[in-house]
């Protein structure tokens, strides 16, 4: 089982995938400059707006190069998915902050287990990695928020993220966590990006099987004969909502 | 290759119309010789059934490669085709969708299928607008029962003004409606807008052999049990055990030829596995190779006799192209958090939808624009993905009670609605740009009128009614027609560039495809459709063919070709 192992360097997240190549993340500076650098983000999330907002905080200017390797093609094997369509280049020490968060944002609860526990770090490393246009933006978000993150660990706690008390970290989270009109402008940016790391990181875990079976999702089995439609139970609740709304099939 | 087989017709292309076409012909004890651009393709041992997003790269997301998601049953297509570019005139935005394989788009669509009525044939009749079909909805709707018949249609008749009744015994069942669905029927309800099954190419009795749906496994991703009908697992199978058809795959036609007197004679076809260019007799040509793509290849097939492209007389190939309209809103229903689970895969698509309800309001000018709409319904517990909804916070467990209370709980209304067509709406050859075999391309002019914006204005408003009477709240005000309406081609319903009509001067082909100009050349795809009702196109592309082909062979038969 993937975890994150905790030593007196810190921590390291250990795959259960192997990783056939790993290249190294290049040219990444953690300048901690304040230039603006816009965070990509989903339609869901709310934008940041650069121009308007005062510009406060640090945030890492990246200067990442371009992802050059070819895509899975038009006619991938699609009964064998591949299992490792292009290289992974998430760092070990990024890879150890992406599982760190990811089981923070899902923990181990009861049986269910945790983001790490179902290889989701892996499945962000895999996304951050591709050569589509979408994940490239993903990618330049994620890993400045990476930086950030321990930057302002740094500052904070003269060390990194992975070597805070859990204490430590929660207190960072609470600053980066919450993305909404009130979010204090120094951490606007962070809770944007961190948003979208948040959305990949459940969808992620939502995709493991442990997962699908955690949110609930009950189909892709074959059903014998017609049908069955809603339950008794699905139809008794929808009954009680159309009658609060004032409306009848 | 073909020197046993003494083929009497040539079509090119193996998607809806090309292969009703072939297996009409075959049935009738014609022999057909079929012409495919792209690769053979099996779903019987291609379809990645049940396969979950977890074990795509990805989460399964799409991309430039695959653009539907990496399950998506296209293969080597999409919005882009590698070495195959088309170009686009100033202001236009236009996306044209291909698929290189055998059975073409039938092996990914939506499956919709509502019948054409007689109100959606005689538009112009009514409204002075587009152009009227050359025949009345009573003749072709025993071609609809046939047809709806053979491809196996789920759906009942619900006979409702915008909903033709298809011949008793011919529909298969639908399916239960999901929760979210009767929340929108009632909702809809409400606002006097009816709310019923969809019909869709989907069996729900077993059929030829073709088994009946299981509820499982997304029909995007094609479908190996032959339920979602494809022509791969149906029509061109059916016709191949005819002995009366021969398939080449990987055959990308150039040029219909000529002889010298002007008459059509054979095409020239580049074989793609070795770039040879192959050149055949052909008695009789059927094109169905798309809309577009038929109407490139006339228009490529310029000769002495016919200097503006072949057929082209009218210079009407190439223009009167028409897409849907589309466009969309969704919400978070309040009133769905937390509801009960239960397998909502249903036959993957709309169980219920919402067809065009504004005739009479029209009639009596009640509404700024012609024309109708319909909205299908996206709802329910859907397989994850590598989307989750909801404006989530935090993290711990109180992050997997949000994304769990929103589970379930949207709902998108989607509008399709009918496009008028319009001069600036066409496509021309882009002579400066040719594909990797020399073919010049295709280039698209787009334009969107005052029609298409006033319906789509019309269709946000009542979309937002909808879901607000479901409890939905909007803090947003809806976008301008213009931020909403998608891009010319996006629907994929794009028909109407070669034109049906009653005279060779403002139509390409006869009521039966046939092209004024050459006796010898039909088009039986959707590049025929005289307007472009707001219902998917495919249904009708198959009835046409089967009806077309079917006079084609009495032709033949008689020996009048």
């Amino acid at each position: 089982m993937a975890k994150v192992i905790k030593n007196d360097k810190g921590a390291l997240y250990q795959s259960t995938i192997s990783r056939r190549e790993s290249l190294k993340w290049l040219g990444v500076l953690s300048a901690s400059a304040l230039l603006p650098s816009l965070v990509g983000c989903d339609v869901n999330d709310k934008a940041v707006d650069v121009a308007k907002e005062a510009i406060k905080g640090h945030w890492p200017d990246l200067s990442l190069p371009p992802i050059s390797v070819k895509g899975y093609g038009k006619d991938p094997d699609m009964i064998i998915p591949p299992s490792s369509p292009w290289p992974k280049t998430l760092s070990a020490e990024h890879l150890t902050l992406v599982a760190i968060l990811a089981d923070i944002l899902v923990p181990r609860d009861g049986d269910v287990p945790s983001a790490t526990e179902v290889n989701v770090p892996d499945v962000i490393d895999e996304w951050v990695s591709a050569p589509y246009k979408r994940q490239q933006d993903d990618r330049l978000t994620i890993l400045s928020m990476l930086v950030w993150i321990d930057d302002e660990s740094t500052l904070r706690f003269a060390k990194g993220f992975a070597g805070l008390s859990s204490v430590e970290q929660l207190m960072i989270m609470d600053d980066v966590a919450y993305h909404t009109d009130e979010t204090p402008a120094q951490y606007k940016r962070v809770a944007a990006a961190f948003s979208r790391f948040r959305k990949l990181a459940l969808a992620a875990f939502f995709c493991s099987p442990e997962g699908t079976k955690d949110l609930g999702y009950v189909g892709n089995v074959p059903i014998a004969g017609d049908y069955p439609g809603p339950t008794d139970e699905a139809m008794e609740h929808l009954n009680k909502a159309l009658a609060n709304l004032g409306l009848a099939l | 290759m073909m020197k046993d087989f003494d083929y009497q017709v040539v079509v090119v292309g193996s998607g809806a119309g090309g292969a009703m076409a072939a297996y009409t012909l075959a049935k009738a004890g014609h022999k057909v010789l079929m012409l495919e651009a792209g690769r053979d393709y099996d779903p019987k041992t291609e379809t990645p059934m049940f396969k979950t997003n977890g074990q795509a790269p990805l989460m399964g997301a799409g991309n430039v490669d695959k653009d539907f998601g990496f399950y998506d049953a296209t293969v080597d297509g999409g919005w882009t085709v590698p070495n195959e570019p088309y170009t686009t005139g100033k202001d236009s935005d236009f996306l044209w969708w291909r698929a290189r394989m055998l059975g073409g788009r039938t092996n990914h669509w939506g499956r919709y299928s509502l019948r054409f009525s007689e109100h959606d044939f005689k538009g112009k009749s009514r409204d002075g607008l587009g152009a009227d079909w050359p025949f009345e909805y009573q003749e072709l709707a025993p071609w609809y029962d046939k047809t709806e018949a053979l491809v196996g249609i789920c759906g009942t008749n619900t006979g409702l003004d915008d909903m033709p009744d298809s011949a008793e015994g011919v529909l298969q069942p639908p399916p239960k409606p999901r929760v979210p669905e009767l929340l929108v029927a009632a909702a809809a309800k409400k606002l006097g807008i009816p709310a019923v099954p969809m019909h869709r190419a989907v069996l729900t009795r077993p059929k030829d052999d073709r088994q009946a749906c299981f509820y499982a496994t997304p029909c995007g991703h094609g479908c190996s049990i032959g339920a979602a009908f494809q022509t791969t697992t149906s029509l061109i199978p059916m016709a191949l055990a005819t002995g009366n058809l021969k398939i080449i795959t990987d055959a990308m036609v150039r040029k219909v030829d000529v002889d010298s007197k002007g008459k059509v004679n054979g095409l020239t076809y580049v074989d793609k596995k070795t770039s040879q260019d192959i050149k055949i007799p052909a008695k009789v040509v059927i094109l169905a190779a798309s809309a577009c793509e038929s109407a490139r290849l006339l228009l490529n097939s310029k000769s002495e006799h016919h200097p503006n492209g072949l057929a082209n007389s009218s210079m009407q190939v190439g223009r009167n192209i028409m897409d849907s309209t589309g466009t969309g809103l969704g919400a978070h229903i309040p009133a769905l958090e937390g509801r009960p689970i239960y397998n909502e895969d249903g036959h993957t698509a709309n169980h219920l939808f919402i067809p065009w309800w504004g005739h009479k309001s029209q009639t009596k000018g009640e509404l700024d624009f012609p024309r109708g709409y319909h909205f299908e319904l996206g709802t329910g517990f859907r397989a994850p993905g590598a989307g989750v909804s909801g404006d989530l916070q935090g993290y711990g467990k109180s992050l997997k009670e949000q994304a769990k209370k929103h589970y379930g709980a949207g709902v998108y209304l989607a509008l399709r609605g009918e496009m008028l067509p319009n001069e600036h709406c066409y496509m021309e050859i882009d002579e400066a740009v040719r594909d990797k075999w020399g073919i010049p391309v295709a280039k698209f002019h787009w334009k969107w009128s005052e029609h298409e914006l006033k319906q789509v204005e019309h269709g946000l408003k009542t979309a937002k009614a909808i879901l607000e009477t479901m409890g939905a709240t909007f803090t947003e005000p809806l976008p301008s027609a213009e931020q909403a309406i998608l891009k010319g081609g996006q629907i994929i319903h794009e028909v109407g560039s070669t034109r049906m009509g009653e005279s060779p001067k403002e139509s390409v082909t006869n009521q039966y495809g046939q092209t004024w100009d050459c006796d010898n050349v039909f088009v039986m795809d959707a590049g025929v459709f005289a307007s472009n009702p707001h219902k998917n196109c495919t249904l009708t592309i198959m009835t046409l063919a089967m009806r077309n082909a079917t006079w084609l062979a009495e032709q033949l038969t008689n020996g009048e070709l």
